[in-house]
């Protein structure tokens, strides 16, 4: 790992928080943590999880697993007890780390954390990859996906063959997490591969991210998902921004009229990739001129099956029991309808062909949010769809008040998975053979008085 | 406030409608953190002053009448320095 991520010079500045972080600090840092972890039980060929908000100690905890030989299993830091208690329960790592105090102030996109190691359980880890991230809930098959070492290095390196990457000597303005692939690979581990600043902004606002982009000298590109092109193309620039070279982001489609105000403002090229937790990133378009298509990065191949985009990938990244139809054959199958252009090669995403949105970036599954609400008590049935933002209609097997539904969620889902709209309904639209009804103008009209 | 009129509830309203693309009659009360994240923004730059809000201000935020009434008392609270 240490030939990967750590072969540049000493003196090189890896990371502003603001306060620079040369490579030889980072390296000291990651040494004392992975005596800190193997102290408390974590051994080669077992794992770490780590229940991290972005922040220097979830950078320092996951190359110090690493450096021990270890699994990392990434948590999302806004998941519940509850989910993250199911999750450890079907993982098994060696040893948890945890903030036992975090500070920094509101909106923070990196957070001030103290963090506590605590052992879990003894055995091995539950498959040789490096890192273990979950998609939208951890149970069932295919949800929890894995990554090794290899893939992961692959990755790096067909980030360094992408024209209008971030160059060696740049900076990248981090604003995805670094827990979800595009933040960890395309961010963390390119730039500490390529010798690329990583620096995220003192605060989730457009000012803050102008202010870090105006802080150095060094060409500059914004790395986010299309929530933050709104939030920048919303910003009054107080000067001239020489140093701003590129925004790229990831995630869903980006409207046109968004990215024509952003392009209008800053006069700068919108980038646009297109990744998945599995491979991490498949193809891209960062100089913006194939919106809404995007070029296959290289060394992957994407090809059209039945309108389903399938692509390249050796073996199955599924832990435990893989479903046959996400992937077969050295092909993950993507569920995004979508076409391949045979003359141009060009991809073209359509968008979902099962129940996952996006939000904020952010993959959610419906069917897990559905499955957690019908699950509560007092709930006898739900249905929960996508109408412009996750919409529960719930009906009750007795008193059962939106205030109390919303509480019991709160337990068990991660905000972001949480429905925006609750509607508590006497009897949910039913089919005359009894099945619930999914349509959202049927729902919208049974909801209306 | 900068000669800014009050912030209202319609205000609001009609910044999330920019963010859900819905018209602001369907933007739904409860928010999250990214609608949040939105709102503050987009009020700072309306005043052109930052919001000195803390972590637990913004964590007991879950609806647009929480906002408000958050945004309202930073804003009427003496700009720093």
């Amino acid at each position: 790992m240490d030939e990967v991520l750590f072969a540049g010079r000493p003196t090189d500045i890896c990371l502003r928080l603001p306060e620079p972080i040369d490579r030889a600090t980072l390296h000291r840092l990651v040494t004392a943590a992975q005596d800190r972890l193997v102290a408390a039980g974590l051994r080669p060929g077992g794992a770490a999880a780590l229940r991290l908000p972005p922040s220097l100690a979830y950078v320092v905890n996951l190359l110090a697993t690493w450096r021990a030989g270890a699994q990392a299993i990434l948590l999302d830091h806004r998941l519940t007890d509850h989910e993250v208690d199911r999750a450890l329960a079907r993982l098994t790592p060696q040893v948890v780390v945890a903030p036992v105090r975090s500070g920094g102030g509101a909106l923070r996109i990196f957070v001030d954390v103290t963090e506590g190691v605590s052992g879990y359980a003894d055995g091995p880890a539950v498959s040789g990859h490096a890192v273990i991230q979950l998609s939208s809930g951890s149970t069932g098959p295919s949800k929890v996906i894995g990554r090794t070492a290899a893939d992961l290095v692959a990755e790096v390196r067909r980030y360094t063959r992408i024209d209008g990457v971030a160059l060696p000597g740049e900076r990248i303005i981090l604003l995805p997490s670094m827990v979800h692939v595009l933040g960890l690979v395309g961010g963390l581990l390119y730039g500490l591969h390529a010798g690329v600043e990583l620096v995220p902004p003192e605060r989730l606002s457009g000012d803050a991210v102008l202010a870090a982009i105006s802080a150095g000298a060094t060409p500059a590109t914004v790395l986010g998902v299309p929530f933050h092109i709104g939030l920048l193309a919303s910003t009054r620039p107080t000067g001239p921004l020489p140093q701003f070279r590129r925004m790229t982001t990831g995630g869903e489609l980006v409207p046109a009229a968004v990215a024509q105000a952003f392009t209008d403002r800053y006069g700068v090229p919108l980038g646009n990739m297109y990744g998945m937790t599995e491979v991490g990133v498949i193809g891209t378009d960062l100089h913006g001129s194939h919106r809404p298509s995007i070029l296959p990065a290289p060394g992957i191949e994407v090809r059209e099956t039945d309108g389903e985009l399938w692509v390249s990938c050796p073996a199955s990244p599924y832990v435990g029991l893989s479903d046959p139809t996400r992937w077969a054959d050295g092909w993950l199958h993507t569920r995004d309808a979508g076409t391949v252009d045979p003359a141009t090669g060009l991809v073209t995403v359509r968008g979902r062909l099962d129940s996952q949105v996006s939000v904020g970036g952010m993959k959610v599954d419906l069917t897990e949010v559905e499955a957690t609400v019908a699950e509560l008590p007092g709930v006898s049935a739900a249905v929960v769809v996508w109408d412009d933002g996750i919409t529960a209609y719930v009906q009750p097997d007795g008193p059962l008040s939106e205030e109390t539904l919303d509480k019991l969620l709160a337990e068990r889902l991660a905000g972001y998975k949480r429905p925006r709209v609750l509607h508590l309904l006497d009897s949910l639209p039913r089919t005359t053979t009894g099945k619930l009804v999914r349509s959202t103008d049927a729902l919208r009209s049974a909801a209306t008085p | 406030m900068g000669g800014q009129p009050d912030l209202g509830r319609a205000d609001l309203l009609t910044m999330l409608a920019e963010l859900t693309t819905k018209p602001a009659a369907e933007v739904p009360d409860r928010i999250g953190s990214m609608e949040l994240a939105w709102l503050v923004h987009l009020v700072e730059q309306r005043y052109d002053r930052q919001l000195d809000l803390t972590d637990d201000e913004l964590a007991g935020i879950r609806t647009v009448d929480d906002a408000l009434a958050v945004f309202r008392a930073s804003l009427t609270a003496p700009a720093d320095g």
